[in-house]
């Protein structure tokens, strides 16, 4: 880690930039806060209607999308960037210049592309994840509080890893849009308890792209449920180690990538 | 062993073929067709150490391709390079703590710095000690008149202030190569000036090995030493500059607007002069100057004659480039 000095550099320099740039930070914050704030209120409203779904009521789900919405925010700072440039930087060549750098290309394109922008994202999933807390009457033992923490960073590990697995077609076919909307649109089935769908996507999103991970499986240890269906219950307490395995999967997969990269005449 | 080593590489590229119709669109995403294009060919050549050299040929020849190769950005199909003992596309990494790149048409600036933070951030990425950094800066400063611009952020500078920063950059850490991609594409030219002095003087003062790909002329002649000329990703010509010039001269044009009283038409008795293309009252000579020099073929062309403009056009990198590859395929053919 001789180069972690460099790296925090680049996180120093993004927040210089923010005091620069503040009203572009603080919109995009306000932008980000409103946008998650108004999908919160959407669920509220929805499942007021229908009372509950499944054994879940209002707060639950909620508390599963404040977790979401936490670990994507996590995610989203290191990694978004990465899903959303690679494709135009292979495009126009900015790529070459990330692999003649004496570094990791995906450590340096993480800090270089890293964003404060999330700020809001968080702050919103926090501030919901108290109020369902409070709402539910749970009273939060050490060991909770302690767990939340392996818990949000993990989901942010599954949920960049897939960020990251849906740039890497990016080297080969240059554009990546499919995989990136398919990765983001299978996402939102764990908006709600995935017990409510059938059992083969209930098995999609545990097995084969884990957002259950995320929020379904480690909030029923927050809120004491048991509603596990084909599942064993010891998923509840997996999702650090899911989030390793996968953040390595994905990174190893990108670094091979690269070794397909083509670069563009210039 | 020689420094830098190219030995049988080549680079082939798949260009998928794009099909019109829906159908063939559809039918496409299974199949595709494909040719393989080969970006460069079986090249070979080496480098010693401290050498300036000159990587030319038109647009598409494949320079870019053998850059990207021997910077480790690309890996070759088949073929060996080794740099200074290392393997650019294995060692990626160990080989850039090595090496200075520039592209001219990118910047490795960022947008949103000053100067002079930029090259902090280059000091940690590379690993420069402090002395050695403010040591460099000065000298680049001072040669590069970087003065006026260090503290401004780069967004705020021009093409030219750019370029000079950029190059700066790329050596900042002393890198025992540097592979300078169209470095004066754009520039005007004092700034071109600049630029080709500083390399020089660079090259001179720490013995730096440089690799540079140009269509300027100008910049060959006046920093090189050698001349390596790739087209249709083979090489053409590899040499000195001198020797190279020689063969540049041989075909010179010389163009002629006579009066409007003269009568043209005339019959060239001096077979060393060749009539290339007439319009109107304009005619294109051809002569080598091996043969001929310029002033007899003007005195011979304009005897008797009313005229009222004489052009004189030196052969251009890219006819020579056309000339040489010519004259390589009757090679072959015979």
């Amino acid at each position: 880690m001789r180069y972690l000095s460099l790296y925090l550099e680049f996180y120093k320099i993004k927040l210089k930039g923010i005091v620069e740039y503040r009203s572009s930070f603080f919109l995009t914050s306000i932008s980000k806060f409103v946008n998650y704030l108004a999908h919160f209120i959407t669920i509220w409203i929805m499942i007021n209607a229908f009372e509950t779904m499944g054994s879940w009521n209002a707060y639950e789900i909620m508390m599963l999308f404040s977790l979401q919405t936490a670990s994507y925010a996590i995610a989203g700072s290191f990694t978004y960037h990465i899903t959303t440039y690679l494709s135009n930087w292979i495009k126009d060549g900015t790529f070459d210049e990330v692999l003649t750098k004496p570094l990791n290309p995906f450590l340096y394109l993480a800090s270089r592309l890293f964003s404060w922008g999330y700020f809001g994202t968080m702050t919103i999933a926090l501030v919901v994840m108290i109020y369902c807390f409070v709402k539910l009457n749970i009273t939060l033992s050490f060991i909770k509080v302690l767990f939340i923490i392996p818990v949000i960073i993990g989901g942010g590990l599954i949920t960049g890893a897939m960020m990251i697995f849906a740039s890497i077609p990016a080297f080969w076919i240059v554009e990546n849009n499919f995989v990136a909307n398919l990765i983001f649109t299978v996402k939102d089935i764990t908006d709600y308890p995935i017990t409510i769908f059938s059992k083969g996507l209930q098995i999609l999103v545990t097995l084969i792209i884990p957002y259950a991970f995320v929020n379904f499986f480690p909030a029923q240890f927050f809120l004491d449920k048991n509603d596990f269906s084909i599942f064993h219950p010891a998923f509840q307490f997996l999702t650090p180690v899911i989030g390793v395995i996968m953040f390595y999967l994905a990174y190893k997969l990108w670094m091979f990538g690269i070794s397909h990269y083509k670069s563009t005449g210039s | 062993m020689s420094y830098i080593s190219v030995e049988n590489i080549s680079k082939e590229f798949k260009i998928y073929h794009r099909e019109k119709g829906f159908a063939n669109i559809v039918k496409s995403m299974f199949a595709r067709k494909y040719s393989i294009k080969k970006a460069v060919e079986n090249i070979n050549f080496s480098i010693d150490k401290g050498e300036l050299v000159g990587y030319v040929g038109p647009n598409g020849a494949g320079k870019s391709t053998t850059i990207k190769m021997l910077s480790g950005i690309l890996i070759p199909t088949s073929g060996k390079i080794t740099v200074d003992g290392r393997i650019p596309y294995e060692n990626r990494q160990e080989n850039a703590m090595h090496i200075g790149v520039v592209f001219g048409q990118r910047s490795q600036l960022f947008w949103d710095l000053p100067v002079e933070d930029t090259f902090d951030l280059y000091r940690k990425m590379y690993l420069v000690d402090k002395t050695k950094f403010k040591r460099n800066l000065e000298f680049y400063t001072d040669l590069l008149e970087m003065k006026d611009f260090i503290k401004m952020p780069v967004r705020q500078l021009s093409l030219g202030q750019k370029m000079r920063a950029n190059i700066a950059i790329a050596l900042l850490h002393d890198p025992e190569i540097v592979y300078l991609d169209e470095p004066t594409i754009g520039l005007d030219v004092l700034a071109k000036e600049n630029i080709r002095k500083f390399i020089q003087e660079v090259n001179k003062e720490k013995k730096t090995t440089v690799i540079l790909t140009t269509h300027d002329m100008d910049d060959i002649e006046q920093i090189c030493n050698r001349l390596i000329m790739i087209d249709k990703g083979q090489i053409i010509y590899d040499g000195k500059i001198s020797d190279f010039k020689k063969r540049a001269e041989g075909e010179n044009v010389l163009i002629v607007e006579y009066g409007d009283t003269d009568p043209v038409d005339f019959i060239l008795t001096d077979t060393r002069i060749k009539l290339l293309q007439e319009e109107g009252k304009r005619k294109w000579f051809k002569y080598c100057k091996t043969e001929i020099n310029t002033a007899e073929v003007i005195s011979f062309v304009t005897k008797d004659r009313q005229v009222q403009d004489i052009l004189l056009k030196e052969p251009e990198i890219e006819d020579i480039v056309k000339k040489m590859y010519r004259a390589q395929q009757v090679e072959v053919v015979s």
